[in-house]
């Protein structure tokens, strides 16, 4: 990560494995963060497409004296998340049956015992099942911070509001899983 | 302390970052209160299962798909677009086929008769076209047969001066030989030898076929 603004600059230069080792860096962080936004794999696939199409189109604005590429990164998937959340509002109310259905694809252990598996497995489809009924504020804020292990300083640059914000809405954000995650 | 003052520092207590008489207040409500108490021991619970999810893979072919989506739909540069021109020219058969086709216009070209050097628009009429292939044609067909009666008459030279060496060669030689005036170009009194009498004999063979 620390050569990030290096592999950046030789980006801008045109060398396409300059992009790749960017891509393979921070692709699974991205994924992520979509997949616990949107709780659908498939969506999370688009939009980490998507995301990177649009980091590779801006790239050259971004300024390293500003933060971290991480930052920079994570504050631009953010955007676009919460742009694909309102665009497709109207979509989800529909679809709220197929959101049930859609499962945690996770690579298994070859270690771990089958029915500890499918215990993990359940344990976080009701997590994710559970984050999806935050509202995006809350869900975004505490995705950032227990999911991505960004601290608050970094939150609050990704999300463009105080500090002591981002505190309330992860607070706020745990408070709501923990009574969600009861009621389930 | 009530319980929304509690909920708010949830967060705070959970991750240890409450002085210590302040902790001491929490912990106090907590020991009385048994809903304040459910809810941080399912606020710790949902925070140790986000902390125990694991990362999620991409599927293997997301980033060659990203890959294919910026940095080859990028828009590639003059060099590299003279390049992609290039490319198939340069292949065995195409290069082929192309020198084949510059060797047939050249020969067009050349049976037309245009000068690229001092070339004119009405150079590409067809009728001038076809004037000078007519032109160059009958031409190649004139110095085709001068070519074949040149031959010819080389060849019946070529056979007369054999004919004339066989002649004279089997004519019997007598001991003292006669005087004869000189006939070719020997105007020293001897009598001419062969080749002397072949030549002259092949000069007036081609003085003829010339005339």
């Amino acid at each position: 990560m620390e050569q990030d603004p290096h592999v950046v600059k030789r980006c801008l230069a045109g060398e396409d494995s300059a992009w790749e080792e960017l891509l393979r860096s921070h692709s699974r962080k991205v994924y992520n963060l979509c997949y616990r936004f949107t709780g659908r794999t498939s969506e999370a696939e688009d939009l980490t497409q998507e995301v990177f199409i649009k980091i590779f189109q801006t790239l050259r604005s971004y300024d390293a004296l500003q933060g971290s590429f991480s930052t920079w990164l994570n504050r631009v998937a953010r955007n676009h998340l919460v742009d694909h959340y309102r665009r497709t509002r109207k979509d989800r109310v529909t679809s709220s049956l197929d959101d049930e259905a859609a499962g945690v694809e996770q690579k298994p252990s070859p270690d771990e015992h089958p029915l500890a598996r499918l215990e993990a497995r359940e344990r976080q489809e009701l997590l994710q099942a559970a984050l999806d009924r935050l509202s995006p504020d809350m869900r975004e804020a505490v995705v950032l911070r227990d999911f991505q292990d960004l601290d608050y300083v970094e939150i609050a640059q990704v999300l463009g509001v105080p500090e002591g914000t981002v505190k309330s809405r992860i607070n706020r954000g745990r408070l709501e899983l923990a009574r969600v995650l009861k009621r389930m | 302390m009530t319980h929304l003052e509690l909920e708010n520092l949830a967060s705070d207590y959970l991750e240890g970052q409450l002085t210590a008489d302040r902790r001491a207040r929490v912990e106090a409500h907590l020991g009385e209160c048994g809903s304040c108490r459910e809810l941080m021991a399912g606020v710790r619970h949902a925070l140790e299962l986000c902390h125990s999810a694991e990362d999620l893979e991409p599927a293997p072919w997301l980033i060659s798909k990203i890959m294919l989506a910026t940095v080859r739909a990028r828009k590639p540069s003059r060099w590299e677009q003279i390049l992609a021109l290039v490319r198939p020219v340069l292949q065995p058969r195409v290069a082929y086929g192309l020198a084949m086709a510059v060797f047939s216009f050249s020969i067009i070209i050349n049976a037309a008769g245009i000068r690229l050097s001092g070339f004119h628009l009405r150079d590409l009429n067809p009728r001038t076209w076809a004037y000078q292939a007519n032109r160059n044609g009958h031409l190649l067909i004139g110095r085709a047969e001068k070519y074949y009666y040149d031959l010819k008459v080389v060849y019946e030279i070529e056979s007369r001066l054999r004919q004339i060496r066989q002649q004279s060669g089997s004519t019997p030689q007598d001991d003292t030989p006669k005087r004869q005036a000189p006939a070719g170009g020997s105007t020293d009194g001897t009598a001419p030898d062969n080749s002397q009498l072949a030549l002259a004999g092949g000069w007036s063979l081609l003085r003829t076929a010339l005339e």
